[in-house]
């Protein structure tokens, strides 16, 4: 058996540790690239979200490297993800290709039921090994995400330009081939200390944007043309209202995060409505009344729950002075005019602070 | 003096008008409707939704407006989680009375009931006494204008089941007379939500537009359940969205049972449950090959000429391959 599943961040890095733990052979989908989205866009239905597409991108590229088995996660609605899997299995057929596919539905439960079903799969496996890799790919996972927190934050104050990216991808690679908790913990200080050294510059407006939206355009850089380095690029601290730790936390568990965003969202949106939509409303408040400068939602094109969202937050904006742009991303989101909206909204932001210093 | 709740003519007005209206009216309130869908009504929700939003919604919201320019004590804008068990509804009728109260500036207050069947029907019975409390105090009046509503809603289909489109069903329970689907020979399937068909100015008429052609019309309405759950049979996995399920799998049944001569799938240009459905039924009927299938969007630039071309197209095709035409 051949493993593969799609991009989603370091998902790549997460899944891949878990399989390798458990002597399954894993087939990286080859990072995405606009070869893979091409790919994708021309299998796929038009009106599909963006996530769709390159999944569809990462599984036919996988399955040309040789994986015969492809992992995808399912879900019960409402929103189309629970039945992307399904969807894109008839069209791998109708290409004429042979493979297997295993959809995973979240589980309704307890994480231990769901990695019971998992294990099912893998009847040669020891439940012991199996539960000791995912613990380290949890650790993984946990230590990526505090990583590149830091980098949101750490290169907007960078010395030279790129440097700071070139300084976690190199970390991230090790952290991705790290092999016990120890190794991780020292490649993390010393990655972090690397990038302190490099990140010095102080500036007089200092500006603070949080990232809100649909959660694979949040954890997938390709997606949404890395809009956290462009932010970044033009001196803006970026907080990312979601990780793949939180993410998957969070729909293992029915935690008190939900509690909390139904808390936030009160008045503006009374209930879930399938994908992050009601995290993109919550978020939108809750840094709202933190006092950033600005919020970002960012979403597939057509994507359902982000659409209500966006309607939404709008009001959340006049009601609450605070500044929101929403970006909406395809195959066709261009780089050139896009770049142009980044520097309207910092320069918005840049102009609301110097007023906002004048009248104290 | 009674209450005047307006119910918007927009989503699934198309599916429960009769059950809300008699609902509304057996508390004492005065149901109106927004007017017909129009020009401006499309142009007011396109002005006030965020540009991505199908065109159902921007409609909807376009008959919000009407009703509260026409001056109402409430407008009833339900939630519509879930109309059976396990299944959901696609997320803007999850989210809509958020959405219109955040859109729409100056509304008389909205009635917000909760429609939610996904686990049964008693969280249905608590949600009832909230809304009739708003107009009436008493319990055993308020529960039985809800059965007197439930007999209207099998009453409404019933009628369609006949065969009567669902604007015609919700005419003849107003007391109007009309004949039964016409007398077409080519058997079709509409498959598609309710308000994409049934709008006649969102649809250009294309139900008509068909029947003048000489098509006899089946709409995803009017399919009888087990037909449908034949079809679910086929599926990989169920699929959680209720009306997204019937079009899927009374498209899978008809591919079984040869029982129509061609098939038509209209969805909104960016509907998100369609995107899948339309693509799977896609799959099965190239597969196939036996029944030709067509599948139409329409968004707010949709042309009619372009329309017609292509149902007249489609419906020569029909014919031809009954041996009508001569190639
Ligand atoms: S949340 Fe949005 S992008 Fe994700 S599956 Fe749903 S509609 Fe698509
Ligand atoms: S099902 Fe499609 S057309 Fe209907 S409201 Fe949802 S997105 Fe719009």
């Amino acid at each position: 058996m051949k493993i593969t599943y799609p991009h989603m961040g370091s998902l790549n890095m997460i899944l891949k540790t878990m399989f390798e733990g458990i002597n399954v052979e894993v087939v990286e989908p080859p990072p995405v690239t606009n070869k893979t989205l091409s790919i994708g866009v021309k299998y796929s239905p038009e009106f599909v979200c963006l996530p769709y597409k390159i999944n569809l991108g990462n599984f036919i590229e996988a399955l040309e490297n040789g994986a015969d088995t492809i992992i995808m996660l399912g879900g019960i609605g409402p929103c189309r993800f629970g039945y992307y899997g399904q969807a894109q299995k008839e069209t791998l057929i109708d290409l004429g290709y042979k493979f297997n596919m295993i959809i995973l539905d979240p589980p309704h439960g307890r994480l231990v039921d769901f990695l019971k079903e998992l294990s099912s799969y893998f009847p040669d496996v020891y439940w012991k090994d199996a539960l000791k890799a995912f613990i380290f790919a949890v650790q993984k996972m946990i230590i990526a995400d505090k990583f590149e927190k830091k980098l949101l934050i750490l290169r907007a104050h960078e010395n030279r330009a790129g440097v700071t990216t070139k300084i976690f991808e190199y970390y991230m690679e090790k952290i991705k081939n790290a092999k016990n908790k120890k190794e991780l913990d020292s490649i993390y200080k010393e990655g972090l200390e690397k990038l302190r050294q490099n990140a010095t510059t102080k500036r007089e407006i200092q500006l603070k944007v949080a990232l809100v939206g649909e959660i694979y355009l949040m954890l997938e850089p390709f997606s949404n043309l890395d809009i956290c380095r462009s932010l970044n690029e033009l001196g803006i601290e970026v907080t990312k209202t979601d990780f793949l730790s939180d993410y998957l936390i969070n729909s293992a568990f029915k935690l008190p995060q939900r509690v909390e965003f139904k808390k936030y969202a009160h008045g503006y949106l009374e209930r879930d409505i399938g994908g992050h939509g009601l995290n993109t409303v919550a978020n939108t408040v809750k840094y709202a009344e933190k006092n950033y400068d600005g919020i970002i939602q960012i979403f597939p094109f057509t994507c359902t729950p982000e659409i209500v969202a966006q309607g939404i937050i709008a009001k959340v904006s006049s009601d609450k002075n605070i500044p929101v742009m929403s970006l909406s991303y395809d195959e066709k989101t261009g780089e050139a005019g896009y770049q142009t909206r980044l520097e309207a909204f910092k320069d918005l932001l840049e102009r609301r602070r110097l007023k906002n210093i004048k009248k104290y | 003096m009674s209450k005047k709740v307006g119910i918007p003519k927009g989503l699934l007005y198309y599916n429960f008008y009769p059950m809300w209206k008699a609902f509304f009216e057996e508390l004492g309130a005065e149901v109106v409707t927004s007017s017909d869908t129009c020009k401006k009504i499309i142009d007011d929700g396109v002005k006030t939704c965020v540009d991505e939003t199908c065109l159902p919604v921007k409609t909807f919201v376009g008959h919000v407006i009407d009703l509260k320019e026409k001056g109402v004590d409430y407008i009833f804008v339900p939630r519509v989680i879930s109309v059976e068990r396990h299944r959901y509804l696609c997320s803007k009728f999850l989210g809509l009375p958020d959405l219109v109260r955040n859109l729409v500036s100056d509304l008389p207050p909205i009635i917000d009931m909760k429609i939610d069947f996904y686990r049964g029907d008693d969280f249905m019975k608590r949600e009832i006494l909230r809304v009739g409390k708003l107009f009436i105090n008493d319990v055993s009046k308020i529960k039985d204008a809800y059965e007197k509503s439930l007999k209207m809603q099998r009453t409404f289909e019933c009628i369609v089941r006949e065969g009567f489109s669902n604007t015609e069903a919700i005419k003849i329970m107003e007391g109007e007379k009309l004949d039964a689907n016409s007398k077409g020979d080519l058997k079709i399937a509409l498959l598609a939500h309710s308000y994409d068909i049934m709008d006649d100015y969102l649809s250009m008429g294309l139900v008509n537009r068909l029947k003048n052609m000489g098509a006899y019309v089946l709409t995803t309405n009017m399919i009888e359940r087990d037909k449908i759950e034949k079809g679910a049979g086929k599926l990989q996995k169920d699929l959680f969205w209720n009306y997204g399920r019937d079009i899927l799998c009374s498209g899978k049944y008809f591919i079984q049972s040869k029982e129509v001569d061609g098939v038509i799938s209209v969805s909104a240009f960016g509907c998100g449950p369609d995107s899948i459905t339309d693509d799977l039924l896609e799959r099965d009927y190239k597969r196939d090959g036996s029944i030709p299938y067509m599948s139409i969007t329409i968004d707010e630039h949709t042309g009619e000429a372009g329309l017609n071309t292509r149902l007249e197209a489609f419906m020569d095709l029909l014919r031809w391959r009954k041996g009508e035409i001569m190639a």
